[in-house]
């Protein structure tokens, strides 16, 4: 019976995290890793079962048994599971098991508290993901955001760390209190705070309150979401925090941010907003464009190799709110999908860098040139990740994006496909031009650049001759799970079927209020994915070709000098980056303003 | 009618005072404690929806239940919002002891380690 | 950018966010007029329900415990964020000489002593009554235990080093601290093993108005003090201990 275990992915680890605190130091270091990386997997397990008691039926659970009142009022919170909320638990737990199990061999100083901050901050992705309650999302939100704050500003030897976690706070606080002013308009308006009452109040008709408050809500998830113009804290906190922080932060809180605007949307904001469809497409697709872009060219032009990936994170979070702003099931099944896949490959390349880390002492593709030859495994994962990252086969990214792209095709957006290939390529090709400098020693040393000064302490003591197998294992077990979206037809078709409930705003209000059981609309499209084949397979010769004619570049004379540029970027886009969090601020509220002008617009 | 959104516009003006702070700060501290400033224009914003004319307090300890009250719900979101402020203040304020301690200064404009 | 292009840049981007917010805050109730049926129902029915005259703290501990449960975890990864800050990281080597200095960074007033050795007492016993009566009255754990907490600063104000060193150097407020968090997480599991769903209210209810009434709630805000107790002396311990090394680094 599931029901009594639904909630346990956040209460063990919160109970095990306080014990860990409390006794880590009489049981010592390898006890706790163990029984953190025990928790991870019991957690593992746990989501993995209610994803299963979920996969034909939507279960609502009620904490402290308030149940619904007559008339509708819910007093109380619920969570509602369904094949969505089940499938990124399981990906955070099985995320955070990779980065644990990778930090055995490093930190050897933390006094213990940083197994209980990654449980907590574990149990904060599962608990956001499941909740139905829109300020219960908002205390999982600020959870999941404490401990990131603190994980980020791990190393402190170093006066980067601290500026990287204090930007990364400031920023993501702004954007929280923002989503506290809009529950508070939307609690005014409507006297409620649980998704399904709110939706079933807003009714139909969307007036000026209403779209403020969706206004500050998606503005202030969008901020975790690092959509541009509000992503310039990502790169920051990326460059610094330890790597198994990094898998955490781009392979699931980044897509949290996106999840939660469809969430809400979804829910709540259907009904009053559906008329205006058309606008918020635009909006959204505009702003996903933009993202994907920025991300991309700022990603070539980066040589440390963890901010290098932070954008490519970035980039490919606009391909996610394109995926979710097209407003159709299709684009969102598009969007679960590409956030499985893409979140595990992520992760193992996170952990790549963490390895080379580990081995080197060192972050920047220009120090680092040529030092990798003979890490065969090391590379190998590398140009997997590459791959991945390209959305070519066998990786699971295929079939979200070609799920997104059949649902941009039909409407005036099919210029997106364009978009994706562009952030697809440069953001692949990026990756292989550093394999092939780094491990094969291939061309001339990368420009050095301010960013790869960025010192980053080793995370270890001593370099190693051999990169251990505690290491190189969850890395490795990660890109590999990259392919099971691909393997698995099963898990496909049921996130089509989620998706086709997820948007149905009605049934969920029904689900939710009157304990109605939702039936599962079987959708019977079948795949048709021969085109995205064709397409990603020229986006990943693509970027090998790219990114050999950037290391090769010498040899080729001034034909391939716009690689150059490429590498060296955009002076004036790269001083916009400039750690200064006064900056950042002033960028967050132009994007606030012009959102909120469109969305005004729209009105009219 | 001025008087009945006076509140509302003053949630407002305090949000946009704090982010002011934030963007044209010249010290980490300030720039925290302008933070702190922004997410008291959501205590505000919350407090004044709750409010009923003529209620008082939601304790029922020495007033008959039916009496009226205002919005118990509000205050409650409130606490929790007080609790998330003080240890967001908390963490931000060692991360601007921490950063002191290793660079030597709290000017924003000074600490250049991340950028590009 | 410079200061003055981000000033100005900003500036542009606040009138932008005027405008937006005058014109969706029009659309709000005007205040005092609270029509929505939350707070309505609520008020009716807490008292009878959950036999807790505190409707606020029925919300925090009873009806939306949970949210509570996550706001508690926040202080808790929050202290555990500051104490990972200030850890001691090995190229310092002060740790002996900060006890005699305390004494040294307490500053000296005799106004100031005796009236913080005359509060200490009041201010235990009425950070006690907070917690334990948060059920009946305004208060509860959170707002108890601040005061709870303060109390060995106004120890060390007071003059009384020693006993200051000794109660920071207990073990027991790292056992309060992690005990009450684990405790509230345990309180809503301990439900689970009852056969009903998290954080139900299991405890005996009692009669409205008593001490021991209310059921979880009373029990859960005894927890959460002990918790936000334990996490302020664990904070205020990291922060003295930090300020009192920054005045030897100055001094020597």
């Amino acid at each position: 019976m599931i029901t009594s275990i639904i909630p346990l992915p956040i209460a063990i680890p919160l109970m095990v995290a306080a014990f860990i605190s409390l006794a880590g130091n009489w049981i010592g270091r390898r006890a706790c890793d163990l029984l953190a990386s025990a928790t991870a997997a019991v957690n593992v397990w746990i989501t993995c079962s209610i994803l299963h008691g979920v996969w034909s039926q939507p279960q609502v659970y009620w904490f402290g048994n308030w149940w619904p009142r007559a008339g509708g009022v819910v007093l109380g919170i619920c969570f509602v599971i369904d094949t969505f909320a089940g499938m990124l638990a399981v990906l955070v737990c099985v995320l955070t098991l990779a980065g644990l199990i990778f930090s055995w061999k490093i930190f050897e100083d933390t006094e213990n508290h940083f197994q209980p901050l990654m449980l907590i901050f574990m149990a904060a992705m599962c608990g956001f993901s499941y909740t139905g309650d829109l300020f219960n999302l908002f205390v999982f939100f600020e959870l999941m955001s404490v401990s990131a704050f603190a994980l980020c500003g791990l190393k402190t030897l170093e006066p980067a760390p601290l500026q990287g976690a204090f930007n990364f706070a400031i920023v993501n606080t702004v954007g929280a209190f923002m989503i506290v002013g809009g529950i508070g308009l939307l609690y005014a308006r409507t006297g409620a705070l649980n998704f399904a009452q709110v939706g079933r109040s807003l009714g139909t008709h969307a007036d000026a309150l209403v779209l403020l408050a969706f206004l500050l809500i998606a503005v202030g998830y969008m901020v975790k979401a690092a959509i541009v113009p509000f992503h310039f804290w990502l790169a920051d906190a990326h460059a610094v925090a330890p790597s198994p922080v990094c898998v955490l932060f781009s392979g699931v809180m980044v897509e949290l941010g996106i999840y939660a605007v469809a969430r809400i949307y979804w829910t709540i904001f259907a009904g009053a907003l559906g008329v205006h469809t058309h606008g918020l497409q635009s909006i959204f697709t505009s702003m996903a464009a933009i993202t994907a872009v920025i991300g991309a060219l700022m990603c070539f032009a980066e040589h440390h190799l963890k901010r290098l990936l932070a954008f490519s994170t970035i980039a490919h979070s606009g391909l996610m709110l394109a995926g979710v702003g097209l407003l159709t099931p299709g684009a969102l099944a598009g969007f679960l999908i590409y956030v499985l896949s893409h979140g595990v490959i992520k992760g193992g390349l996170f952990l790549c860098a963490g390895i080379v880390l580990h081995r080197f002492q060192r972050i920047g593709e220009d120090h680092l040139h040529g030092c990798g030859r003979g890490m065969w495994f090391t590379a190998a994962l590398f140009i997997l990740g590459a791959w991945g990252l390209a959305g070519a086969p066998p990786f699971g990214t295929l079939f979200g994006e070609d799920l997104i792209s059949h649902g941009a095709k039909g409407t005036h957006y099919s210029w997106l496909i364009f978009i994706f290939l562009f952030a697809e390529v440069l953001t692949s090709a990026a990756v292989l031009r550093i394999t092939f400098r780094i491990f094969f020693g291939w061309g001339e040393p990368a420009p050095s650049d301010k960013s790869s000064r960025i010192e980053e302490r080793a995370e270890t003591e001593q370099s190693h001759e051999r990169v251990p197998a505690v290491m190189f294992i969850p890395a490795a077990a990660l890109i590999v799970l990259g392919i099971t979206i691909t393997a698995f037809p099963q898990i496909r078709s049921a996130v089509k079927d989620g998706a086709h409930q997820f948007t149905s705003q009605s049934a969920y209000a029904s689900a939710v209020l009157e304990n109605v059981q939702i039936t599962l609309v079987r959708s019977s499209e079948h795949e048709e994915v021969s085109s995205s084949i064709i397409r990603s397979v020229i986006a990943l010769l693509l970027s090998f070709l790219l990114a050999l004619g950037t290391v090769f570049r010498e040899q080729f004379g001034r034909a391939l000098n716009f690689t150059r540029s490429l590498e060296l970027g955009n002076a004036k886009l790269r001083r916009a980056h400039s750690g200064h969090p006064g900056d950042y601020v002033a960028w967050l509220s132009f994007g606030t303003a012009v959102v909120g002008g469109s969305l005004f617009l729209l009105l009219h | 009618m001025i008087l009945a959104y006076l509140p509302y516009a003053i949630a407002a003006w305090i949000f946009l005072w704090g982010l002011y702070g934030i963007v044209t700060s010249k010290n980490l501290v300030h720039q925290v404690v302008c933070l702190a400033i922004l997410q008291t224009s959501t205590y505000v914003l919350l407090l004044a929806i709750g409010y009923k004319v003529g209620g008082t307090a939601p304790v029922f300890a020495d007033i008959p239940v039916g009496t009226v009250v205002v919005d118990p719900l509000v205050q409650a979101l409130m606490l929790t919002d007080i609790v998330v402020e003080a240890t967001v203040m908390a963490l931000l304020l060692s991360m601007v002891v921490k950063a002191n301690e290793l660079a030597g200064t709290v000017d924003p404009e000074e600490l250049r380690f991340l950028m590009g | 950018m410079s200061a003055r292009v981000r000033t100005i840049f900003f500036l542009c981007s606040a009138a932008g966010l005027v405008a937006i917010f005058i014109w969706g805050f029009l659309d709000l109730p005007p205040l005092g007029d609270y029509r929505g049926p939350y707070g309505n129902a609520v008020v009716q029915i807490a008292v009878y329900e959950r036999h807790a005259t505190d409707v606020v703290n029925a919300i925090n501990y009873d009806y939306r415990a949970f949210d509570t449960l996550g706001e508690e975890f926040i202080f808790f990864a929050s202290v555990l964020g500051v104490l990972l800050l200030f850890r001691p990281t090995g190229t310092d080597d002060k740790g002996d000489k900060h006890k005699t200095k305390l004494e040294d960074a307490l500053p000296i007033s005799d106004a100031l002593r005796v009236s913080m050795q005359a509060m200490v007492g009041t201010m235990i016993v009425f950070g006690v009554y907070m917690v334990t009566h948060g059920q009946l009255t305004p208060g509860g754990g959170f707002q108890g235990g601040v005061i709870l907490a303060s109390a060995p600063l106004v120890v060390y104000l007071s003059g009384d080093v020693k006993t200051f060193e000794a109660i920071i150097a207990s073990p027991l407020i790292k056992l309060a601290e992690c005990g009450g968090a684990a405790g509230y997480a345990a309180i809503g599991t301990a439900a689970l093993l009852f056969g009903t769903h998290f954080l139900t209210n299991i405890i005996p209810l009692g009669t409205t108005g008593d001490l021991f009434s209310s059921g979880a709630i009373a029990v859960i805000s005894a927890v959460v003090g002990l918790e936000i107790t334990g996490g302020f002396v664990l904070l205020m311990k990291t922060y003295l201990r930090e300020i009192v090394e920054e005045r030897l680094g100055e001094s020597e």
